[in-house]
């Protein structure tokens, strides 16, 4: 949505919002977001439910050895469940996308335009944000293999899902904000940022994630020139230079880090403000955070989390973050941004020597309402 | 001389044809019929682009752009009265996404909005003999007013940035129709203050 109408139906709206008053749950919460210090209503309660093997087995969805943390019952997540305003594909996910070489798109972006990048089996694509923020889900195969690539606007969450062949499809429904996903082989609900089902046969199964990285157009075709992007041949005419909640070149409306969220969070943080963007992580030690824009100031971070050691690492190419446990402590430092070991080995930032933690870029708000005791390292 | 008290039905029955009769006096007088038809243009033009399906904005150049089975598309609905464009046609300065069905929903509030205002026009060009003040006409327009904000709420709700709660989130889906049923309620009301007699003059 351009600027103009924005401010102009914020406007006109807010003669109509004294007669919704007693509709509107925090009147105070227009414009700038102000910290009070008070929590959502959800009760944290570590998941104790597991999924039906038989259900397990039948699926063709793959899911994961182990299951996803989850901080609260299932019950209490199918409560807090609200209907976003859009009927089942009312946000239509594209099932047969069609991409083209980084050489063949011309002056289509920007170079500050977010796209998310995904490096799969030797093959490296780009969904621009400004083509996924009409359709959430791409149902796309990379090397042979079927995957979901999801992006929740409300969220600012960008998360990889493999599939073999069962397509994803938007429900309609939020939770904290969070898009609901629905498989299309036995409709179970699946949370984005959660990637565990909360409804339906595959409940309390996870499914198999896959990074997807938040970056740049500049930064993304300068590090992977042989990608191919997603193009606007979707199957559906949208206009794709309007984002309809607000934008990220500059960073306005829904986006701006000081504004409030839209659907109250299912817990409330205040050290950060709500849109502030954050690097999640949910490792056996337990959920944390990164802030982005430390991690990027600091671009190496050694985090004791638990009884683990963790080792954050900024990739300057592409600006994202990686994040590896490293049991024996060992020293790395960073050269001409690559990691150098202490034998003077060289990696690049995403490719160290150590087992990788799977992160993913949250909006705060969204990741202290699901995660309420991930510790924060900012 | 013997008052004779009507019955409910008959009395709503003579209000509706008291609204007929004014409605056809509206489309009727080219200076009521003007304010139904630009009012009726204006509130299409707002509630299409308040719903992101038209927009303007520089360098767009001229073209058109169907999707593949357009019939079927159009009937997919992607919001509680809102349904998926068939088109996009850029004119230059314009950019419309066509959603016939959309485009229907909204011809048929726009039309009741000019209505009421052509209506509450005529009320308050009638002489004031006929008992009528200025406050007719002005109590008119507002449902149409209301359903002017109440067609794009939940697009109104992300462009304020309010945080909203389960009770608003259940009434929202109802406030299109809402609006529609006050349109109607006013039209009713101000067409049987509209003296349809005295009302008529050559144009």
């Amino acid at each position: 949505m351009d600027p103009t109408r924005r401010g102009l139906l914020a406007t006109a709206a807010a003669v109509t919002t004294a007669s919704l008053a007693g509709c509107v749950g925090d009147t105070d919460a227009i414009g700038p977001y102000e910290p009070d210090g008070e929590s959502g209503g959800a009760t944290p309660e570590e998941m104790t439910a597991s999924p039906d093997e038989d259900a397990v087995a039948e699926t063709a969805i793959p899911i994961a050895d182990d299951q996803l943390p989850v901080s609260y019952s299932l019950e209490t997540l199918r409560g807090e469940v609200i209907d976003g305003g859009v009927p089942q594909d009312g946000i239509p996910s594209i099932d047969d996308p069609v991409f083209e070489p980084v050489a063949d798109v011309g002056d289509r972006f920007r170079a500050d335009d977010p796209v998310f990048g995904v490096v799969r089996e030797g093959e490296a694509r780009v969904y621009p944000q400004s083509i996924l923020v009409h359709h959430e889900i791409v149902n796309d195969e990379i090397g042979g293999e079927s995957v979901a690539v999801t992006y929740c606007p409300l969220t600012g969450t960008a998360m990889g899902f493999e599939r073999s062949g069962v397509e994803f499809g938007v429900s309609g429904n939020l939770v904290n904000s969070n898009l609901v996903m629905y498989d299309r082989e036995d409709e179970s609900m699946w949370p984005q940022m959660l990637g565990t089902a909360i409804e339906g046969p595959l409940e309390a199964a996870s499914l198999r994630e896959f990074p997807v990285h938040w970056s740049t157009w500049s930064d993304w075709q300068a590090a992977y020139p042989e990608s191919t992007v997603l193009t606007e041949d979707t199957g559906y005419v949208r206009d794709y230079d309007d984002d309809p909640y607000g934008m990220y070149n500059p960073s306005s409306g829904y986006y701006r880090e000081d504004s409030d969220p839209i659907f109250e969070p299912l817990r409330t943080d205040d050290d950060e403000p709500p849109k502030r963007m954050v690097l999640g992580a949910r490792p056996p030690e337990g959920p944390l955070s990164i802030d982005h824009e430390t991690l990027a100031d600091e671009r190496l971070l050694e985090i004791d989390h638990g009884d683990a050691t963790l080792l954050a690492v900024h990739d300057r190419s592409i600006d994202v973050g990686h994040l590896y446990r490293n049991p024996d402590g060992e020293t790395f430092e960073l050269e001409d941004d690559r990691l150098v070991d202490a034998d003077g080995d060289s990696y690049e930032p995403g490719e160290a020597p150590l087992k990788r933690v799977y992160v993913y870029d949250a909006m705060w708000f969204a990741w202290t309402g699901f995660y309420p005791d991930s510790a924060h390292f900012g | 001389m013997i008052a004779v008290t009507k019955t409910l039905p008959e009395r709503i029955r003579v209000r509706v044809r008291d609204t007929g009769q004014a409605s056809r006096l509206a489309v009727s007088r080219l200076d009521a019929l003007a304010v139904a038809g630009l009012v009726a243009a204006a509130y299409l033009a707002g509630y299409l682009w308040s719903t992101d399906r038209l927009s303007v904005r520089a360098g767009l150049g001229g073209s058109v752009t169907v999707v593949d089975e357009p019939l079927a598309r159009a009937f997919e609905r992607t919001g509680q009265l809102q349904f998926e464009p068939v088109a996009l046609v850029d004119l230059w300065v314009v950019r419309l996404l066509v959603s016939p069905i959309d485009v229907l929903v909204g011809a048929t509030i726009a039309g009741l909005v000019g209505l009421n205002l052509a209506l509450a026009y005529l009320a308050l060009v009638q002489p004031r003999s006929c008992g009528l003040g200025a406050g007719a006409g002005a109590a008119a327009s507002v449902p149409a007013l209301l359903s002017g904000t109440v067609c794009c709420a939940p697009v109104i709700v992300i462009a304020l940035g309010v945080q909203v709660s389960g009770t608003l989130l259940t009434v929202l889906p109802w406030l299109l129709p809402l609006g529609v049923v006050l349109l109607l309620g006013s039209l009713v009301y101000v067409g049987g203050l509209v003296d349809t007699e005295n009302g008529r003059r050559v144009s």
